[in-house]
């Protein structure tokens, strides 16, 4: 089972997409801010994060700035309510992005994209 | 003694005296004026004087004497008034000139009076003239306008020409100016485009003539050892008088004039003339040039202003616009969240609702009105981005076919097909490529939502002219042209033709980058969306 870490700020988004998910056979671990992120990401091995990119007063692309830095291994799917993020080069780093929707099927399908892309890359080394 | 002549009588008639005439009357009775005016000239007068003399009178020599000097000085005040008429016609001339070269700033007129001066009967009555002005950058004294006949046959059709018109010098430098001006600087091109010499050859006759700051009279060119073979040739007469221009110790050019049709010796007093004259003209020349020069800085700075201006403008109205961006991204980010919570929540919901239950209808109510709401938030955010388009050079055939790809999904649930014939050997298309493809998709989007189940789109690109020319066309649908004009225009009801507010927006946006969308209904039915695309940089707003 993956585990995939859903770092937003919205408590009722994190419930929705751990209820969500969850249904489609993932094991989500929410976190709130980047701190608690990290901290989560300490505690346990992650195969995904889904990150938003506005979390309150803190900036989701430093959390990925880091994260590419050192936690190469582990894909990033930006989420987010802007459309606009797309066009910036440090969102770039991240390898998948979706616009928030109460229609979860698009980030669902680069979930599992990004994931299947993953276990190619273990498989191949490519 | 009987005298032959009248000058013992007191009154005469008409006919005693022959040279008495019409309009002498006042003479007749008036024997003093008549002896001045009359008498001593008179050879019937003389006569009596010899009688006079012949008679032996002791008094008779030294009348006779007393004759002669007072027609010897008589003689000599006639010389000085007609010299003191020369000199007021030349003071009242340089008058006319001062005050019109005075009253002028503008270069062309300054040098028409000039010229007009130095040729015109009324002036200087020189045969030609040609200017040459300095050019400091370059360092050259650069022929730069002529005036005068090339052959008799012209000098004496334009002499007599002004003899019948006995025009002032203003109204002469303005018809010159007005209709000979360019006609005289293309007869006189040839020559004055070969005239230019350095400024730094101060062993030309020029150069000479304007570091030595007065007026040169050259005689005998052709033979003269400081005039040089070829400038003599194109001047092609052999005495020119070389008059520098000077004003404030500054070199403003040289004139020189010359009599090459009629050959009148230049004199000296032609000289001091024309040196008195040179003063204004060089004065007024420089200050014209000035003024030009001003005038070209003033244009610079206005353009600066100008630029400034509208720099100042864009700024506010980017701020503005940003603004507006920020607020707007602010407030879809404040909405977005909350709705996707609504409209997530509600289908998890929706999908543990058995069929059966009556609460589905209104939870499916939930979602569709949550995915509404979504729809106008990305239009609101895509205006949002259309403030700001980026332009590049994009290839236009991706560009639709990523329109294709995008709506996949929906082709395949509407069961219809998209054809595309892309264009062979398209330049890049100068657009910004993600607010045009938004465009294309939401068009497709409008037209698969519109069209018939298994209905067929017919997109293509060609490249017309310099244009890329994009057309999506659907057969299968027929809309009226009145409801396509008001599916393009914003806030019209475009609720029965399922469009949205996408279309008037992608023509607010595609206006913006000044691509037009052109939405046409085929007379055979059916419909035809025109996308033109520049190709070059130059064609945008």
């Amino acid at each position: 089972m993956s585990r995939i870490l859903v770092v937003d700020d919205e408590a009722n988004i994190c419930v929705l997409y751990s209820e969500e998910l969850a249904d489609e056979g993932y094991e989500v671990v929410t976190a709130s801010n980047t701190s608690e992120a990290i901290e989560k990401l300490q505690e346990g091995q992650f195969d995904l994060t889904v990150l938003d990119i506005k979390l309150k007063n803190e900036s989701g692309i430093d959390l990925l700035q880091k994260l590419v830095k050192e936690r190469h291994d582990m894909p990033v799917i930006l989420c987010s309510a802007f459309s606009c993020y797309k066009d910036d080069f440090s969102a770039w780093l991240a390898d998948g992005y979706v616009v928030k929707s109460g229609d979860l099927s698009e980030l669902k399908q680069e979930i599992a994209r990004v994931l299947a892309k993953k276990a190619q890359k273990a498989k191949t080394g490519l | 003694m009987d005298w032959e002549c009248c000058w013992d009588r007191e009154v005469i008639s008409m006919g005693d005296c022959p040279n008495i005439r019409e309009g002498d009357e006042d003479l007749l009775a008036s024997q003093r004026r008549r002896i001045l005016e009359k008498c001593c000239d008179c050879p019937n007068f003389k006569r009596d004087l010899i009688r006079f003399r012949d008679s032996g009178h002791p008094l008779s020599p030294v009348f006779s004497l007393v004759h002669e000097e007072y027609r010897r000085q008589k003689t000599q005040i006639q010389s000085l008034v007609s010299f003191l008429d020369n000199k007021t016609l030349e003071v009242r001339f340089l008058h006319e000139l001062g005050s019109v070269l005075q009253s002028s700033v503008d270069l062309e007129e300054v040098l028409s009076v000039a010229l007009t001066a130095i040729t015109a009967g009324k002036g200087f009555g020189m045969n030609r003239a040609f200017l040459f002005m300095t050019d400091k950058e370059r360092g050259h004294l650069q022929g730069y306008l002529a005036i005068g006949p090339r052959n008799y046959e012209e000098a004496s059709q334009t002499w007599n020409e002004i003899a019948s018109n006995d025009l002032d010098l203003q109204t002469l430098a303005q018809n010159f100016r007005k209709n000979k001006l360019s006609a005289e600087r293309a007869k006189f091109h040839d020559i004055l485009e070969r005239l230019s010499v350095p400024l730094s050859r101060t062993d030309h006759i020029l150069v000479k003539a304007l570091d030595g700051k007065h007026p040169v009279l050259i005689e005998d060119a052709f033979h003269h050892p400081e005039i040089e073979p070829e400038f003599a040739r194109l001047l092609g007469v052999d005495t020119f008088l070389l008059m520098p221009l000077i004003s404030r110790n500054r070199r403003v050019g040289v004139i020189i004039a010359d009599n090459c049709i009629t050959h009148r010796r230049i004199t000296e007093e032609d000289m001091r003339s024309l040196e008195t004259f040179t003063f204004p003209v060089a004065f007024a020349i420089e200050r014209a040039a000035l003024y030009d020069r001003l005038q070209v800085e003033l244009n610079r700075v206005t353009e600066a202003s100008n630029k400034l201006k509208e720099q100042q403008e864009l700024i506010v109205r980017m701020e503005k616009m940003a603004l507006v961006g920020r607020i707007t991204s602010s407030i879809a980010h404040s909405i977005r969240n909350p709705l996707m919570i609504i409209g997530g929540f509600a289908r998890s919901m929706l999908k543990n609702t058995p069929e059966s239950d009556p609460k589905r209808d209104f939870i499916e109510s939930i979602v569709g009105e949550a995915r509404q709401l979504e729809g106008v938030l990305d239009e609101i955010l895509n205006y949002s981005d259309s403030l700001y388009p980026t332009r590049d050079f994009w290839d236009a055939n991706y560009l639709v076919e990523s329109a294709i790809r995008d709506t996949a999904e929906a082709q395949r649930a509407r069961g219809c097909v998209c054809g595309f014939e892309a264009g062979h050997d398209l330049p890049p298309a100068w657009i910004d490529f993600k607010q045009v493809a938004y465009c294309l998709r939401t068009i497709l989007q409008s037209d698969i939502d519109g069209t018939v189940e298994q209905g067929v789109i017919s997109i293509g690109t060609s490249l017309e002219g310099d244009v890329i020319v994009i057309r999506i066309e659907d057969r299968s649908r027929c809309v009226s042209q009145d409801e396509l004009d008001t599916m393009l225009t914003p806030f019209s009801s475009t609720q029965d033709l399922g469009g949205g507010l996408g279309l008037a927006l992608c023509k607010t946006m595609l206006d913006k980058q000044g691509i037009p969308l052109n939405a046409e209904s085929l007379p055979e039915g059916g419909l035809l969306y025109t996308i033109i695309l520049p190709t070059r940089k130059e064609e945008q707003p």
